[in-house]
C-alpha cells in the first residue's frame, strides 16, 4: 500500500532529515516507527500526506505517485487518510460535534449525512456523550478522541499518527492504543510515529527504527529497542 | 457547492465583524477612487458635449487691412458673402469697435483717440458666420489668403484649448483614480490576509481533512468581493445623486451652460462603478491568497 523509494529529504536550511530510506508497508498493517527525536520520523509521516515532497525519490500510496501529484489532487489525496497530532489540532471554539463534522463539511458531504456519519464516528471513539462539550471542557485523552473522530470519519485507508499518546499519562494512552487497535482491526493502515517504548513492546507490531534519516531497523513484532 | 453555501456565506460575515475598521476603510477607499472615477467620467463628457456645442455656434473673425477705405471695404464684405459655405457677414466698422471699446473703460472718443496717439487702431472687423461647422476651417484658411483681409481668428482656438484641457484632466484624473484604486486594492488584500490570518488553524484542519482549495478560498474571495461591491455601490450612490443635484444647480443658474443628462451614460457609469469595485475586491482577494493556500 505505501512504498517509498530511494527517498531523501533536504531541508532548505540544509538538514538532511531523510537519506535512502527504502520502505514496503502492506495494506491492513500496523507499523511503529521509533527512534530518536530529530532522526526523521515526522518528516516521513509527512511524506505520507504529501505535507512534505522528498527532495529525491519517490513515494507511492496505493500506486499513486505522490511527487508527481499536482497540488488541487492533493485534497482528494487526504480524504483517504487521517491524520493524528500529538497536540489533537481542534478547534477551540467549536463543540465536539463541530469539530468532528468539520472533516465532513469542508469537504462538500449533504447536511443529513453529515449528522449521522457525525453520531455514529463520535459512538465509536465512545464520545457521544460529550457531543456539545468544548474541547477546553475535556481531557487530554478524550480531545484526543475527537481528533481520531475527525481523522477516521472519511472512512480513510491510511491512518497516521505522530506520537498520538506524547501528552496523555499511562493509563490514557492506553486507551487511545485500543482505539487505534480497534480501527487496525477493521481494515486501516496505521503508520504511528512513538516514543512510546511500554506501547511498543506490548504491542508486538512491526517496528522501522530510523536513525539519522536512515532505516537502522525494521522487523516484524519488534520491540522498541532503546534504553528509557 | 451547493452544500458549502450556508458555510461560505457565515464565514464571509463572521470575517467581516472581526475586523471592522478595517472594512469600513476598505469600503471607503474603494468608494473615494470609484466617485472620482465617475465624476471624472461625467466631467468629460461635458466638456467634449461643451466642445462640441461650441463648435456648432462658429463664426470667424476677419480683420480688414487698416489702409482699406470704407468702400474697399464693402467690396470685400460682399465678395466673401458670395463664398460658398458662407452664411452671413457683419461688419463691424473701427469707429464702431473704438466706441464699443470706449464703453468698455468708460470715456469719451475724442478723448481715447487722442489718449492712443491720434490715430484709431482698431481695424474694421468682418464676422462670417458659415452654414455648416465642419467648413470653418477650410474657409477659414481661404480667407487668410485673402490680401485684403491681415488677420483671420476662428473658435477653433478655444475649442482646441478646451480640448487639451480636457486631455490633461484625463490624465491627471486617471491618475488620481489608479492611485486610490490601487490604495483600495492594498486595504481589501490586508483585510483578507488577516482574516486568512486568524483563520489560519482552521485552514490548516480543512487542507488536512481535504478539503479543495477552491472551497477554502471562496470565502476570502467573496469577501473581498462583497467589500468592493459594497464601495461600488456607494460611489454610484453618491455619484449619481451628487450628479444630478449639480445639474439641478446649473440648469438654474448657469442656464446657457449645456448639460449632459444621458440615461444610458447614467446607467453605464453605474454599472461601471459597481464592476469597478468587484474587480478591486478580487484582485485584493486575489492577491492576498495568491502566496498563501497553496496546497
Amino acid at each position: 500500500m505505501i512504498q517509498l523509494t530511494n527517498v531523501s529529504k533536504i531541508y532548505l536550511n540544509g538538514a538532511r532529515a531523510l537519506v535512502d530510506v527504502n520502505l514496503k508497508i502492506g495494506k491492513g498493517s500496523f507499523v511503529f516507527l521509533v527512534g530518536p527525536s530529530g532522526a526523521g520520523k515526522s518528516t516521513l509521516i509527512k511524506l505520507l500526506y504529501r505535507e512534505e515532497t522528498p527532495t529525491r525519490g519517490q513515494v507511492q500510496i496505493n500506486s499513486k505517485n505522490l511527487v508527481r501529484m499536482k497540488d488541487r489532487e492533493v485534497p482528494y489525496l487526504r480524504r483517504n487518510i487521517g491524520v493524528i497530532f500529538q497536540d489533537f489540532k481542534l478547534l477551540p471554539n467549536k463543540t465536539v460535534f463541530e469539530n468532528v463534522a468539520f472533516a465532513l463539511e469542508v469537504i462538500g458531504v449533504a447536511k443529513s449525512e453529515v449528522r449521522n456519519r457525525t453520531l455514529a464516528t463520535l459512538e465509536l471513539v465512545g464520545l457521544k456523550a460529550k457531543e456539545t462539550a468544548y474541547p477546553h471542557e475535556l481531557s487530554g485523552g478524550e480531545q484526543q478522541r475527537v481528533c481520531v473522530a475527525r481523522a477516521i470519519i472519511n472512512n480513510p485507508a491510511l491512518l497516521v499518527a505522530d506520537e498520538p499518546t506524547g501528552n496523555l499519562d499511562p493509563d490514557t494512552a492506553w486507551d487511545i492504543m485500543e482505539l487505534l487497535y480497534d480501527i487496525n482491526k477493521r481494515g486501516t493502515t496505521i503508520v504511528m510515529a512513538t516514543h512510546a517504548r511500554a506501547i511498543v513492546n506490548k504491542m508486538q507490531k512491526r517496528v522501522i527504527a530510523i536513525e539519522n534519516g536512515r532505516v537502522a531497523r525494521d522487523e516484524e513484532k519488534g520491540g522498541y529497542g532503546y534504553d528509557a | 457547492m451547493l452544500n458549502s453555501s450556508g458555510y461560505i456565506f457565515r464565514e464571509t460575515i463572521n470575517s467581516m465583524k472581526r475586523n471592522p475598521w478595517l472594512s469600513l476603510a476598505s469600503v471607503v477607499t474603494v468608494m473615494v477612487s470609484l466617485v472620482i472615477l465617475g465624476y471624472s467620467i461625467f466631467f468629460l463628457a461635458n466638456a467634449a458635449n461643451m466642445a462640441k456645442s461650441f463648435e456648432s455656434e462658429l463664426e470667424i473673425g476677419a480683420f480688414v487691412q487698416i489702409e482699406y477705405t470704407p468702400e474697399e471695404v464693402q467690396d470685400l464684405k460682399s465678395q466673401i458673402e458670395q463664398m460658398p459655405g458662407v452664411e452671413s457677414v457683419t461688419l463691424v466698422t473701427k469707429e464702431q469697435a473704438l466706441e464699443e471699446f470706449g464703453k468698455t473703460i468708460g470715456g469719451s472718443q475724442g478723448n481715447i483717440v487722442s489718449d492712443v496717439g491720434g490715430t484709431n487702431p482698431f481695424p474694421d472687423k468682418l464676422t462670417v458666420k458659415v452654414t455648416d461647422p465642419q467648413n470653418v476651417k477650410a474657409l477659414a484658411s481661404s480667407l487668410e489668403s485673402n490680401p485684403g483681409l491681415y488677420k483671420v481668428r476662428y473658435g477653433q482656438d478655444f475649442v482646441d484649448q478646451l480640448l487639451k484641457f480636457t486631455q490633461w484632466l484625463r490624465w491627471i484624473g486617471f491618475g488620481v483614480v489608479a492611485a486610490f484604486g490601487v490604495a483600495a486594492v492594498v486595504l481589501i488584500s490586508i483585510n483578507v490576509k488577516m482574516n486568512v490570518f486568524s483563520r489560519r488553524r482552521e485552514i490548516q484542519i480543512m487542507k488536512l481533512v481535504g478539503a479543495s482549495n477552491s472551497f477554502i478560498r471562496w470565502p476570502f474571495l467573496i469577501e473581498g468581493l462583497a467589500l468592493g461591491l459594497a464601495g461600488g455601490t456607494l460611489a454610484a450612490v453618491i455619484v449619481g445623486l451628487g450628479y444630478n443635484w449639480i445639474t439641478v444647480y446649473v440648469q438654474s443658474t448657469l442656464t446657457f451652460l449645456p448639460v449632459v443628462q444621458n440615461e444610458l451614460l447614467f446607467r453605464q457609469v453605474s454599472i461601471g462603478l459597481l464592476l469597478g469595485g468587484m474587480v478591486m475586491g478580487a484582485l485584493g482577494s486575489l492577491f492576498s491568497l495568491q502566496k498563501f493556500l497553496r496546497a
